[in-house]
């Protein structure tokens, strides 16, 4: 559910919003809905990680990944796919750090109600 | 407990935004440029382009389509001049924006606004030449007019309605890399990109070297070592054409100009490198009978594309041609009737006057046996991460002191200190009329008359009409000078030093049809010696000029073909000059197996530097060791900066007096001669090439020692071009060094319907992400030529369209 619900508002969102919309919406869904720390975690992950693949690939392969391949050896990294696995890596790492600091700070703010 | 660890739960992602949002130091800010919705993925162009579309913009007057061929190349028709500059405005921002804006910024001195104090030296360096205020006196001279300010203004509404359409997705790659956001286009950025070409082509000087040398040798061993005029020429206005007008009086020279004291300064030294060619021939050398124009200009190298092809459209006005991203009009091209190029003249328009100063607070300086006032400009440098600079430049009559204390940049170590530069591209000036006159020309004398408006940096104008008139102008605004005024520095003092008015225009050096049948410049000598003025006293030198005369002189029916392979001639007047004194010298019985092997290879060179000559790679390395062996001893001391003779009179020397002390290494006890250093320079060079590309055979290839490529215009890796094994070199007609070489190959055959041939290195895209950023790389690598399509109305159907946009109000 979570992955869903990731998935589908940073598409839509980030059309029109600057990119750290995902972490808003990592940290709101896994606050609000998230099960488990490590399902806060994994679903963000994969969903930002998949996306992100997918956009990228949709705008790199009509452009037989020319420009992907430059930015490649300006960072020094030589192979395209290599851009790309660190835009997923990071991507995802974001938003699944954001998703485990929305679950607990859901968990956080459950426990200090309850011990006030 | 639970609060400190909500808390932490909130910042953990606060904090992650910002720094993935930010930028530190050079790395850009890592999602903002990765992420694949508004970072760098975006950038990747399709390889589909889409064919037609409609853009309602309030500037536009009246509809305006423009018309992509199949390079991507505009070809806008406009019903109005506003629409047609309005429009090339709003195409060029399309595909060039970033390159504008950066270079108009390092123009401007603002670089330190984008990446922060490292560039600050950059910036003063820039401002303290007096960039700024020579464009704020050409934007005057180009609002006084009113066709030039509607150009003006036409384009910069262009550029800014395309900017205000951008989103930050679209936004040019280089910002994302450099995050920062284009700014809205002012017309002072058309006069900066101008003033930008006038640092490039028109900024060396050597008087302090001269004054150096001068100093150390007297003034008889200067004037044997650095003549008035070169040995061997072939001047571009042929010798022997009589001058139809009575010269102003030159000014007189001072008495004892030689004996004036100078600081410690330096002057940034002319290299030789810019080796533009054009030429025009008349009908009755070409198969067609009407004329060829043809023209290659050198520059620095760089990707995005240094030019812009464009046809313009609107009534009055069809031509097509190489722009400058950021100023209006055509620079290089033609129309239906004339044919118009350009090469750099050499002329002496930049002049350090020592200045003696009052006191430490620089109020005032000695001139005329009196204390005069100076003046103070006030340069305000923004700087990304800290607070802004206030850059004091005092100024004198002659114009900025551009040091008072030695900075600390490299290329400012070349600056004199205490000095005030007079430099033309301070004038006020309105060269955009020459291309607004040019680009509707129809005849010999809108030529003309176009040229008068033409200040700086001075261009040498060839020029074709299917009237079949050919011309060549060597043009701009010259100072009346004495002779070899500003070859040394200069006593700010006295009122003789300074610039006592101008050539006037239609004095400048010009010849119509000469009987030769041709015109053409390669940056030598304007002139012979019978010219009254003085220019300078030392140009480019003269082997390309030679080259293109002696094959213009033998060439008949000429076509598109015998002038593309002219321009892709690499045969060395050099080699040609130098091998046979040379040669004969070498001790074969002193070489080892390598060297050996060199030297039976040199001794059957054709004297071409192709790019699979070994030969050429030998003589390149051992011409230059040569040199230096014959010259380092005497003229490198440490502290007194000077330059050597020249080439010409080094050839001369070798030639002629073959047994000169020169030839002596002062540093050793022994007296050496020509025969020894001609020797020794040649095992050097075998060695050093044996040393860096192992032994002898393909790893010694011209091509791979000279390892041409065409970098980013921020030296971005991976953004430039691959290395092009290619042929040609410095002081041939294909001037090609590593970086430096014909930045627009261009052949127009004037006709019934003219026919242009073109390409440059690179594409019309800026976007590294484009199929259109260096899809002509190869095309003018292999030394082809495109065929341009000049369309005659907007629905030409006889070349390849691949997208229409139609722009109206509504």
């Amino acid at each position: 559910m979570v992955f869903l619900v990731v998935i589908i508002a940073s598409f839509l969102l980030q059309m029109f919003l600057p990119w750290w919309v995902i972490i808003i919406i990592s940290f709101a869904t896994c606050g609000l809905i998230g099960k488990t720390g490590k399902i806060s975690f994994w679903q963000p992950f994969l969903a930002i990680a998949l996306l992100w693949t997918g956009m990228a690939l949709y705008q790199s392969f009509p452009n037989h990944n020319v420009l992907a391949t430059r930015v490649a050896e300006m960072l020094g990294v030589k192979l395209w796919y290599i851009v790309l696995l660190i835009t997923a890596l990071i991507g995802g790492l974001t938003a699944g750090i954001c998703g485990y600091c929305g679950y607990h700070f859901r968990k956080a703010m459950i426990g200090s109600k309850k011990a006030g | 407990m639970n609060r400190v660890k909500a808390l932490i739960c909130i910042v953990i992602p606060i904090l992650l935004a910002y720094a993935l949002n930010t930028k530190f130091g050079d790395t850009p800010p890592v999602l903002k440029f990765l992420n694949p919705f508004t970072g760098f993925w975006q950038n990747a162009e399709s390889n589909m382009v889409k064919a037609n579309k409609k853009i309602v913009l309030k500037g536009a007057n009246e509809q305006i389509d423009i018309l992509f061929d199949d390079r991507m190349i505009p070809h806008v028709f406009a019903k109005n001049d506003h629409d047609v500059y309005y429009a090339q405005g709003y195409v060029t921002a399309m595909h060039r924006l970033w390159q504008m804006d950066f270079q108009t910024r390092f123009a401007a001195g603002r670089i330190s606004e984008v990446v922060g104090a490292k560039a600050i030296e950059v910036d003063r360096y820039q401002r303290r030449m007096g960039m700024l205020y020579g464009a704020e006196n050409s934007l005057a001279g180009m609002m006084e007019n009113p066709k030039s300010k509607e150009m003006v203004l036409a384009y910069t509404a262009g550029i800014n309605d395309y900017i205000h359409s951008l989103s930050n997705a679209n936004l040019p790659l280089e910002y994302k890399l450099l995050d920062f956001k284009p700014e809205d286009w002012t017309p002072i950025k058309c006069a900066l990109l101008l003033k930008q070409m006038s640092a490039v082509l028109a900024m060396g000087s050597d008087e302090f070297y001269m004054t150096n040398i001068l100093k150390k040798f007297g003034p008889e061993i200067t004037k044997d070592l650095f003549p008035d005029y070169p040995f061997k020429e072939s001047p571009i206005i042929p010798v022997g054409t009589k001058w139809d007008f009575t010269p102003l009086p030159i000014p007189p020279t001072p008495t004892g100009y030689t004996e004036m004291l100078t600081g410690n300064v330096k002057t940034k030294q002319k290299i030789e490198g810019i080796g533009s060619n054009n030429w025009a021939v008349s009908g009755e050398k070409t198969a067609s009978g009407y004329p060829i124009l043809a023209n290659d200009p050198h520059l620095d190298l760089t990707l995005p594309s240094i030019w812009y092809q464009i046809q313009l459209n609107a009534p009055g006005l069809n031509s097509y041609g190489v722009s400058l991203p950021g100023a209006p009009g055509i620079i290089v091209g033609f129309n239906q009737d004339i044919a118009w190029g350009v090469t750099n003249v050499a002329a002496d328009v930049l002049d350090f006057y020592q200045i003696k100063f009052q006191d430490d607070t620089h109020q005032a300086y000695w001139y005329n046996n009196a204390w005069k006032k100076t003046t103070k400009r006030f340069e305000n440098i923004k700087i990304r991460g800290t607070n802004d600079e206030v850059d004091t430049v005092i100024y004198t009559h002659q114009g900025p002191v551009v040091y008072l204390q030695k900075p600390n940049y490299g290329k400012a170590k070349n600056v004199p200190i205490g000095n005030a530069l007079r430099w033309i591209a301070h004038e006020k000036s309105n060269e955009l009329m020459t291309f607004y006159h040019l680009n509707r020309g129809k005849n010999y004398a809108d030529y003309r008359k176009a040229l008068t408006y033409f200040t700086a940096p001075a261009q040498n104008f060839v020029f074709a009409s299917v009237a079949n008139d050919i011309a060549i102008t060597p043009n701009g605004q010259f100072p009346l000078k004495w002779k070899d005024q500003g070859k040394f520095i200069l006593d700010g003092s006295d009122p003789k030093n300074d610039w006592q008015g101008w050539i006037p225009a239609a004095q400048n050096p010009t010849v119509k049809n000469p009987p030769r049948n041709f015109v053409s410049s390669a940056n030598q000598s304007s002139t012979d010696k019978t010219y009254p003025y003085y220019i300078n006293w030392e140009f480019s030198p003269y082997e390309r000029g030679q080259r293109i005369n002696d094959r213009l002189t033998a060439m008949t029916k000429a076509n598109v073909d015998s002038m593309r392979n002219l321009q892709l001639d690499s045969y060395s007047i050099v080699a040609q000059n130098l091998l046979p004194h040379v040669l004969p010298l070498i001790d074969a019985s002193q070489l080892n197996a390598t060297q050996k092997e060199a030297l039976n290879i040199t001794t059957k060179w054709n004297k071409f530097f192709d790019a699979e000559s070994v030969a050429a790679s030998v003589f390149d390395l051992w011409a230059k060791r040569l040199d230096y062996a014959i010259w380092n001893d005497e003229f490198t001391i440490a502290d007194i900066p000077m330059r050597y003779p020249s080439r010409d009179r080094t050839i001369e020397l070798i030639q002629k007096e073959p047994n000169s002390k020169w030839f002596d290494n002062i540093k050793t006890s022994r007296t050496e001669t020509l025969k020894d250093l001609v020797n020794e320079s040649f095992k050097f060079a075998c060695d050093s090439l044996e040393r860096k590309y192992g032994s002898i055979g393909k790893n010694w290839y011209w091509a791979k020692v000279k390892n041409t490529n065409v970098p980013h215009l921020a030296k971005i890796p991976g953004f430039g071009s691959k290395t092009l094994l290619i042929g040609g070199a410095k002081s041939t007609v294909n001037a090609l060094s590593e970086t430096n070489g014909p930045s627009w190959r261009m052949v127009i055959e004037l006709g019934k319907t003219p026919k242009g041939h073109g390409v440059y290195p690179g594409g019309q895209s800026g976007n590294p992400g484009s199929p259109f950023y260096d899809n002509m790389i190869d095309t003018w690598a292999q030394g082809k030529l495109y065929d341009l399509f000049f369309m005659q109305s907007a629905t030409d159907q006889s070349g390849k369209i691949i997208s229409h946009y139609k722009i109206s109000k509504k």
